[in-house]
């Protein structure tokens, strides 16, 4: 049975989306790092409190808004 | 990535099946690794704040909170990274 992704189909679908896959979690992964330290302010405890839990919920959010503005302001500086 | 597990080399007259598998293998343990390795690094900054002779108890449980809290916040970061409303 022939195992190159050029001639099977399925097997070149199933890479892309393993590749997605990888790439998703590598955003979560950088997000949750990043979000952690600026939401959580002291020694972690049996459940988020519920300023920690606000903050987790709308950081994703808010680095995504910030990550546009950041995009278009600095498209000014090109050359 | 660590590809050094001991399994066939890809492609060597595997099925399409049989290297799918293995690839979500790599992958997911690959996954494992990165996670215990963030899992380290947030709990010591968190958990010990000055190393002594032994993890005391109240330190130890510190760690058990802090993977706990670790993995819901990324079930809370990954749920509003992908739904659609603002």
């Amino acid at each position: 049975m022939d195992a190159s992704a050029a001639n099977n189909p399925e097997l070149l679908r199933f890479l892309n989306e393993e590749e997605q896959r990888v790439m998703m979690n590598e955003a979560v992964a950088k997000l949750t790092s990043v979000c952690w330290d600026k939401c959580l302010t002291s020694a972690p405890g049996s459940k988020f409190s519920p300023s920690e839990h606000s903050c987790l919920t709308h950081c994703a959010k808010r680095y995504a808004d910030m990550s546009m503005l950041i995009i278009r302001r600095s498209a000014q500086f090109k050359n | 990535m660590d590809f050094s597990s001991p399994s066939p080399p890809m492609g060597s007259g595997q099925s399409p099946e049989a290297l799918m598998e293995q690839v979500q293998a790599q992958l997911a343990q690959a996954y494992m690794e990165e996670l215990v390795e963030t899992l380290r690094g947030k709990c010591f900054d968190k958990c010990i704040a000055k190393p002594g002779s032994s993890l005391s108890s109240g330190e130890s449980s510190c760690v058990s909170r802090c993977v706990d809290r670790y993995m819901e916040a990324t079930g809370i970061i990954r749920r509003s990274l992908f739904s659609q409303q603002r």
